[in-house]
């Protein structure tokens, strides 16, 4: 399953990469995230508990960033696996200065997606997907604006 | 296909629901079961406990109200289809309970489920955004009423608070010269809807388009008003052009759900074409 | 009731009253003290190492009594076996275990066996089963998996082609040379999920003491499971009893031995407790094997008349991640051997690769390799009435095997049709649908801008499972003949055992019509029984459509056996000579004297009080007879499908569906048309509707019934059926098979309707399935040029 999309964070570009790799920012905003513990350089194993209406689930895996480039782009990698089913991703986010200091993020990822939540809700992994990314940049574009 | 354990609780008034909601966060409710059991049996749902309204007073029948209609939550779509206060008022609620499903979900499934639980596809949330209808809920601070341009939030989502419970879902009596159709393209393997147009279409005197409520379910994540098209409706005269023109609008805008039977292109498509097809009937049926 | 004649009586299926009140005993309804439920914990990830297994968790929940894993059940069962291994097509087999137990190949494949009291128990238990997997790549297109640096499942199978099989006749090239038109296509047949309304599942129970295994499960062929499992435990044939009886559809999903019977067989074994393991359907989705899946090459040689003189075929069949026991037969022996179908090519090659990919594994499904074939032979005839301009029908009767020259062997030699009448099942159909009217009216909607279609399928099919000798040679693992024991009892009811296993197809009916036919006794005082070996002689089960004709004719020899004996002992009784007596429905009487006559019941309590037996006859009336055809046997047919697409939406309408099917011999019409009506069903679902989809991870999307479109009363209408009767002269009933006919004959036919319905926009060939969306957007490009 691909993502991709687009968002424009209120906010300069230097500030905006602070938070994106910061595993504090990273815990707060990424939606359903119950802990997240450093275990190694831009690693971390991670609970997360989400899902949309009564399809939940926890998810126990990791989260990777790799291949950064100060403050242009990095590598993210998730994986995640729980009852309902697992999820393993990669994806490029992009930073770009957009216009009046605010950043325009580019991303890029493939999802797998597989156990009964594959099998079964097809066709709302690409909304869902894409609405948790949504919330993940407005969740920091609020931290950093709220400040 | 076999759920993980949960407590069952049957209560027998509205308020002891409304408690068991408060005591029970991890609780769901359960009517017809056909959506809530088929994700328990799957393990992708496991609520704690299960508070089971089939006992509940004052939640069901049909009945006629100020000339229009007042559904119970818990109405089945076959008590739909066989009320007559349905098919004399709202012709279009019977011909859409109709097509959801099957037999054995139309038995059990209920319009005050259909909403609450808000999938994406499922048929009733477009024809009651056509029907403006209103949404009666009651919850720990008492009742209140739900327009239904309110209550849609997104994908499984409804403004519905954790602790309340739909009791009712009132249509108002539709105006002179209007018309309503439902039409559906079936999801060959489910049944729900990969596209759900409901149109109702009033005329004026002047035989020209005086109102049009256009909802569209199965496209994109939550049953949506189609504005757009709509507004390119109102004041126009109802040739099949005009609505041609104004069907082309109802993709605009909006988000595309996707999966192997259908992608976002297609969808985007048959919300055209459906429109286009329901408000054609819609518009017969004024002007007949 | 008794009938002059086996044949023609549509009676009521005495299985029906049972069934459909509730009253069936299926797999599921065995309930056994003691008994414990089995959940196996699958893998989510299609092609993965697995690192550790930790059970501590699980094994500590409430009711769970035992958790097995592969590296338990090594030393206690041998791996899943298969049992058709084509000689001369380099196969090999990998070793694939019933629980995995260092690599997982595909989605599902089995991890741990976790023994509970209950079901729900033992779910919650596996859920709590820790697996740590690497995951591996993956690689899920067989075209894909045979590219060097793929990735590779087994190292003992290089570039994962499990096998190469060839077959040829005739002097191809040379038919090329001389062609006056030549063309290539490719053609995919989509994977498909069985689907049988019952899942797959058994009752193991081993018994302390007697170290008996009795094994209930969902088996087409009960003796075939008891035979290999013997071999895959160890334990005798001789304590091994199956019971198949009442079993809820197979469609070939249930040839196969599953990994499930036998883990719980060994399970019942080692905790001497009755095992019940059920798949439910998302399991099922992903642990029963799945159907078709080919990429088909095919080159075309014909003349400007329209006859085709050479066919070259390159199949590449996925056989997904391990080889099942009967599929490497499927794509090769009964895929290439329908290969020209019902048109006399002199000149046929065909090359069948078997690649193993990360998907579930294939197996045999409703015409297991002749649907396949039909689809290929019939595309290419309308391909080639497209390129020269000719009606499809013209096209076919210039190919087709004239009525005159059978037995006719094909271009190979390996196999000879027995009888066929092709024009005449054509001539009706043409007759049924008003051909000349029906071209008049798609003139007029083509005129009006609609997209109107007509599509034909004039099949073969090879059925009648098989001469024993023609089942070696082509390195099937047993026999193909079948048992029959007619027991007829002293108070003169009938026994039949029989070694077919139906599931649903009315063997307990028409059998009993074929005995009545024979012997006379009335069809109620007839019990036909199958489904258990302690009882029944060895049988090779149903499948490949053969109860019928091989089956039905062991009821016949061996019911002609007790009707001779009781003609010796009715004419002792006469006190005349055996010469001097006629059998006549189920009494024997003396030539030309009615009224000196002994009735079915005398004789039958005579021959078993035995008080006065004619000299050499010993008592009893008890004869069985083991039937090994001397050929196979080939139904034809012509079915007619009328399309009409709807433009907005892509949807393709059936409008008209007329089928002219030859099966020789009919006992009861009412179920030979129920067989069309199912095949036909499920044929137009291929084309329309089912589709198996994986993802590139091997992520099997279309998971449930969310996802996977069988049909539905709705979607199809009524169909139109007529029957010519060309019997087969190989077996004494005249008999050739229905099961699986309607299924090879409709998904061409409906396919070449659609793509005539699209051809005016210059459509020449659509691949299934024809879904709307895939229509749609044909015609919306088709517009945009």
């Amino acid at each position: 399953m691909k993502i991709t999309g687009k968002h424009t964070i209120n906010a300069p570009r230097d500030q905006v990469w602070g938070r994106l790799i910061d595993p504090d920012s990273i815990a707060a905003c990424l939606p359903g995230v119950e802990t997240l513990d450093k275990v190694g350089d831009d690693e971390y194993s991670m609970a997360m508990n989400i899902g949309i209406g009564m399809v939940k689930g926890t998810y126990t895996g990791k989260v990777r960033l790799s291949n950064m480039n100060e403050p242009t782009d990095y590598q993210m990698y998730v994986e995640g696996s729980g009852r309902p089913g697992f999820i393993k991703g990669t994806g490029t986010v992009r930073l770009a200065d957009g216009e009046n200091s605010t950043t325009d993020i580019e991303y890029n990822g493939d999802v797998e997606v597989g156990g009964p939540v594959g099998a079964v809700a097809q066709r709302m992994l690409g909304g869902v997907a894409n609405r948790m990314v949504g919330q993940f940049f407005g969740c920091v574009e609020s931290k950093i604006t709220g400040e | 296909m076999y759920p993980s354990a949960f407590d069952y609780f049957r209560p027998s008034s509205v308020d002891e629901v409304v408690k068991l909601l408060q005591e029970n966060p991890e609780g769901k409710i359960i009517a017809g079961g056909h959506s809530l059991l088929p994700m328990m049996k799957l393990r992708l749902a496991a609520p704690a406990s299960l508070i089971d309204i089939g006992r509940v007073p004052g939640l069901d029948g049909i009945r006629s109200d100020n000339g229009g209609v007042a559904f119970g939550a818990r109405t089945t779509y076959d008590q739909i289809i066989k009320s007559d206060v349905v098919q004399q008022t709202l012709p279009v609620a019977a011909e859409a309970a109709g097509v959801v499903g099957d037999i054995q979900v139309r038995n059990r499934g209920t319009i005050g489920g259909s909403i609450a639980h808000a999938d994406p596809a499922a048929d009733f949330p477009a024809v009651l955004l056509a029907l403006d209808a209103k949404v009666n809920a009651t919850g720990p601070n008492g009742q209140r009423t739900i327009g239904i341009d309110d209550f849609f939030v997104d994908m499984f989502t409804t403004s519905l608070e954790p602790e309340e419970i739909v009791t009712e879902i009132s249509v108002a009596k539709p105006a002179a010269k209007t018309g309503m159709a439902y039409e559906k393209f079936s999801h060959p393997a489910s049944g729900y809807a990969i596209v759900g147009v409901a149109a109702s279409v009033t005329l004026g005197n002047d035989g020209n388009v005086s109102a049009a409520r256009i909802a569209i379910t199965g496209a994109g994540p939550i049953a949506v008003r189609a504005n757009g098209t709509e507004s390119a409706l109102v004041g126009q005269a109802p040739t099949a052009e005009n609505v041609k023109a104004a069907a082309q609008k109802a993709s605009d805008g909006m988000t595309f759900l996707g999966d192997i039977h259908a992608g976002e292109e297609y969808r985007a498509h048959l919300t055209r074409v459906f429109t286009e097809r329901a408000i054609n009937k819609a518009v017969e049926r004024a002007q007949g | 009731m008794v009938a002059s004649s086996p044949f023609g009586s549509s009676i009521k299926r005495r299985e029906d009253p049972r069934l459909i009140t509730g009253a069936g005993h299926y797999t599921d309804d065995v309930r056994l003290p003691g008994m414990l439920s089995m959940a196996i914990l699958r893998s989510p990830h299609a092609h993965a190492r697995i690192v550790n297994i930790d059970t501590s968790a699980a094994k500590a929940m409430p009711g769970v009594v035992a958790i097995y894993t592969g590296a338990d059940l090594v030393d206690l069962v041998a791996p899943v076996p298969c049992a058709w291994q084509p000689k001369n097509s380099d196969i090999k087999v990998p070793e694939y275990r019933p629980l995995a137990v260092d690599t997982v190949r595909y989605v599902g494949d089995g991890v741990a066996a976790v023994v509970a009291e209950n079901r729900y128990m033992a779910e919650d238990a596996a859920a709590a089963i820790n697996v740590q997997y690497d995951t591996l790549p993956v690689v899920v297109h067989q075209l894909d998996a045979m590219k060097d640096g793929a990735p590779q499942l087994y190292d003992s199978v290089p570039n994962n082609v499990a096998f190469h099989f060839h077959l040829e006749g005739g002097d191809v090239d040379a038919a090329f040379q001389k062609a006056d038109l030549t063309f290539k296509q490719r053609l995919v047949n989509q994977r498909l999920i069985p689907n049988a309304m019952e899942t797959r599942g058994a009752v193991a129970s081993y018994q302390r003491g007697s170290n008996e295994l009795t094994l209930w499960c969902t088996t087409q062929n009960p003796h075939i499971v008891r035979f290999l499992m013997s071999l895959c435990t160890n334990i005798p044939e001789t304590q091994i009893r199956v019971l198949s009886q009442d079993i809820g559809g197979g469609f070939g999903s249930k040839i196969a031995m599953q990994a499930g019977e036998m883990i719980a067989s060994v399970i019942s074994k080692d905790l001497l407790r009755p095992i019940k393991w059920m798949e439910d359907r998302s399991e099922n989705y992903v642990s029963t094997t799945h159907g078709r899946d080919h990429v088909d090459d095919v080159e075309v040689a014909a003349m400007k008349d329209g006859r085709v003189v050479g066919l070259k075929v390159t199949a590449y069949a996925n056989m997904g991640a391990y080889l099942s026991t009967a599929a490497p037969g499927v794509p090769t022996w009964l895929f290439t051997v329908t290969q020209s179908g019902a048109y006399d090519i002199p000149n046929v090659a065909s090359d069948v690769y078997g690649v193993l990919t990360n998907t579930t594994a294939t197996d045999a499904y409703r015409g297991a390799g002749r649907p396949e074939a039909t689809y290929l032979i019939e595309r290419v005839m309308d391909l080639v009435a497209k390129k020269l301009n000719l009606d499809p029908t013209e096209v076919r009767r210039k190919n087709f095997i004239p009525s005159d020259a059978f037995p006719y062997s094909i271009a190979s030699g390996a196999i000879a049709y027995d009888s066929g009448d092709y024009d005449k099942t054509l001539d009706r159909a043409l007759e049924m649908i008003d051909y000349a009217a029906l071209r008049k009216e798609q003139e007029q909607a083509r005129a009006e801008g609609r997209l109107f279609g007509v599509g034909f399928s004039t099949y073969i099919e090879v059925c009648g499972l098989a001469p024993s000798a023609a089942a070696g040679a082509m390195g099937f693992g047993g026999g193909l003949y079948e048992s029959a024991v007619v027991r007829v009892h002293p108070t003169g009811k009938v026994t039949v055992l029989t070694g077919i296993n139906p599931q649903g197809q009315g063997e307990g009916t028409t059998f009993a019509q074929l005995l009545n036919g024979e012997l006379g006794v009335p069809v109620e005082d007839i019990e036909i029984v199958w489904g258990d070996t302690d009882r029944i002689p060895m049988g090779w089960g149903t499948y490949g459509s053969r109860s019928t004709a091989v089956g039905g004719s062991a009821l016949v020899f061996a019911a002609r056996k007790v009707r001779d004996k009781m003609m010796k002992i009715g004419a002792h009784l006469l006190e005349v000579s055996p010469e001097e007596v006629v059998f006549d429905q189920g009494s024997v009487h003396v030539k030309g004297a009615p009224d000196q006559v002994k009735s079915f019941g005398e004789i039958a309590l005579a021959a078993y009080t035995a008080w006065n037996m004619p000299e050499g006859v010993t008592p009893g009336l008890d004869e069985s007879y083991f039937f090994d055809p001397v050929s196979n046997t080939f139904p034809f047919g012509a079915h007619v499908c009328v399309v009409e697409i709807d433009k907005d939406s892509g949807k393709a309408d059936v409008r008209r569906y007329v089928a002219v099917d030859d099966v020789g011999n009919v006992i009861n019409p009412m179920i030979v048309d129920g067989q069309i009506h199912g095949g036909i069903a499920q044929g137009l679902a291929q084309a329309v509707l089912e589709t198996a989809v994986y993802d590139d991870n091997g992520q099997l999307l279309s998971g449930t019934m969310m996802d996977y479109a069988i049909p539905k009363a709705s979607s199809f209408p009524n169909y139109e059926l007529d029957r010519t009767v060309t019997p087969c002269p190989f077996n004494p009933m005249g008999l050739k098979g229905v099961g699986e006919a309607g299924t090879i004959a409709s998904t061409p036919a409906i396919m070449n309707a659609i793509v005539d319905a699209l051809s005016p926009l210059g459509v020449e060939h659509f691949d299934m399935p024809a879904s709307p969306q895939r229509i749609w957007q044909l015609v919306h490009e088709q517009k945009g040029n």
